[in-house]
């Protein structure tokens, strides 16, 4: 029987990224403490765009440093050799790859999503109207990052990975606008309560699908790998 | 009794597009060392890696230590030491990390072991990876496949590159590997000397076929060179075996693949006087292979 060396090649990874790992954090942390000072000293609109960007920041930063060091350095530098001369798998590499990816910037998201969500709608900068809105910015990302991740899993190459990158930096942000421009979402913006109508929730919905979709190709692909070095 | 087979690869192809491997028929029984040898591009990695499980063969079959690659492949690799030329370590950590790393996978790990081959390949296990030498790396890498013990060793060029003392190291430590029959070694060189001195079974492969694969003791006494006198400028016997025909005056050297007593009878029937025959070494042998290989390619090209 061969018991699987998934949790070695995630603590091996960890243990390689623990500082990096720290840094982010310690910046992330900086960069909360920042918006704190900042809060009620400047415009909302200008708090805003400060807090979102001194948040997002260090999370995304800390995501593609994880995948450009742990996926894609791994083809390039040859280290693949010799992790795929252990008992394993490209569906065991894969997976091992998305446990320590994946959680790591999940709770960069959902640590800029909270206090994001605490500053805009808990200290009353925004209305409850832009709660849909502002879900779909945070959601973007994460859909942004789960393509990027996907596409350095599917061709481990820092080409593809970078443009992939700057394509969808340059995409998401179209993307926000178009959706901001749509009148069934921003005509609620202004409300004191938050509407969830069908292009709400479609959108949600397609962001959502779009993020599982992409992980799932992406085993499929690497599950059909017939050579992998 | 014979022993079961360490490797097994029946009809192997693998086809890319500018390089082909055609029909690979290759095996050798557990307890004994294999040689790849053959020129640079000529396709050893890509059998080495087919075998390995890394790629998958277009067509053919792949058995290692009785297990079907790549399909059983978890099962096969806990009895394999890979070690490639080209294969790395991670540069921003140190030996330490990777030991603690390979332990962590195999429990047939020898502690005792790792560190006494730390202390004969003068290993500092605190040693970051970036600041080590090639021989240095190409120990370290040797270090944590050993000391898992595997059944099976599979080296792809492990002394390219490497100083006489470092390659003397290496090939001591991989004959040391082999201390009882089961254990095997598969390695590929284009150095016939790591060849000749280590190997049981010798396979020679060009242009991505195995132009002759037979055990070390059949190479070297199948193959000859002869030097003749050609009197009264006679025809040479039109005999299969030989592959190399070198004149100069009526001087001629001929190398001849399976050797046999009687060959000489046939010259001198013809004419030839025989003035000297010698034993060919195993880098000779490679290069009349290679020569021939080439000559029928360009044949087959023409045809």
């Amino acid at each position: 029987m061969s018991i699987s060396i998934i949790p070695q090649l995630v603590r091996k990874d960890f243990l390689m990224m623990r500082k990096t790992i720290l840094i982010f954090c310690l910046v992330m942390l900086a960069s909360i403490a920042a918006i704190c000072l900042i809060f009620g000293r400047v415009p909302n609109v200008v708090f805003f765009n400060l807090g979102i960007t001194l948040l997002i920041a260090p999370a995304i930063t800390c995501a593609i440093v994880l995948i450009m060091k742990t996926i894609v350095m791994e083809k390039q530098k040859s280290t693949q050799l010799f992790i795929m001369s252990l008992p394993v798998t490209v569906k065991e590499f894969t997976m091992s790859k998305l446990l320590l990816n994946l959680p790591v910037f999940t709770v960069f998201w959902l640590a800029i999503s909270g206090v994001a969500f605490y500053f805009s709608f808990g200290l009353g900068v925004f209305p409850f109207g832009t709660i849909p809105f502002i879900t779909m910015i945070f959601l973007g990302i994460f859909v942004a990052y789960v393509g990027v991740l996907s596409v350095a899993l599917i061709y481990q190459s820092y080409g593809i990975t970078i443009i992939t990158m700057l394509f969808l930096e340059l995409g998401t942000p179209a993307y926000l606008w178009i959706i901001a421009f749509m009148e069934p979402i921003n005509s609620h913006f202004y409300e004191p309560h938050m509407v969830w109508n069908s292009t709400a929730i479609s959108i949600v919905a397609t962001q959502i699908i779009a993020a599982i979709a992409a992980l799932l190709i992406t085993w499929h692909i690497q599950n059909k790998k017939r050579d992998f070095i | 009794m014979s022993m079961p087979l360490a490797i097994e690869c029946e009809g192997v192809t693998k086809h890319y597009p500018h390089f082909q491997l055609q029909d690979v028929n290759l095996s050798f029984e557990q307890g004994t060392v294999m040689g790849l040898v053959g020129p640079n591009g000529a396709g050893k990695s890509t059998i080495l890696r087919i075998i390995m499980g890394l790629i998958g063969p277009d067509s053919g079959r792949v058995k290692v230590l009785g297990h079907s690659m790549p399909k059983d492949q978890l099962a096969a690799k806990r009895n394999i030491g890979f070690v490639a030329e080209d294969m790395r370590l991670y540069e921003s950590e140190n030996i330490a990390f990777h030991m603690d790393f390979i332990k962590s996978i195999f429990d047939s790990w020898d502690d005792e072991y790792a560190k006494n081959l730390l202390r004969r390949f003068d290993l500092n296990r605190n040693q970051k990876v970036k600041g080590l030498s090639h021989g240095q790396r190409v120990k370290a890498t040797l270090l944590l496949a050993l000391a898992r013990r595997p059944n099976l060793l599979v080296f792809d060029e492990p002394t390219t590159g490497l100083d006489p003392a470092v390659r003397k190291e290496v090939l001591d430590e991989m004959m040391g590997s082999l201390q009882d029959e089961t254990h095997s070694v598969l390695f590929s060189s284009h150095n016939t000397l790591d060849v000749e001195q280590i190997s049981d079974y010798i396979t020679f492969i060009y242009g991505g076929r195995i132009i002759e694969s037979r055990n070390k003791e059949d190479f070297m006494d199948g193959w000859r060179r002869l030097r003749l006198t050609n009197l009264s400028n006679s025809l040479l016997p039109n005999l299969a075996n030989i592959k190399d025909v070198q004149q100069s005056g009526r001087l001629c050297t001929l190398t001849v693949n399976n050797y046999e007593e009687s060959i000489l009878e046939k010259f001198a029937s013809a004419g030839l006087q025989i003035n000297n025959i010698e034993r060919l070494t195993l880098e000779e042998i490679f290069l009349a292979n290679v020569q021939s290989a080439k000559a029928n390619s360009n044949k087959e090209t023409l045809a």
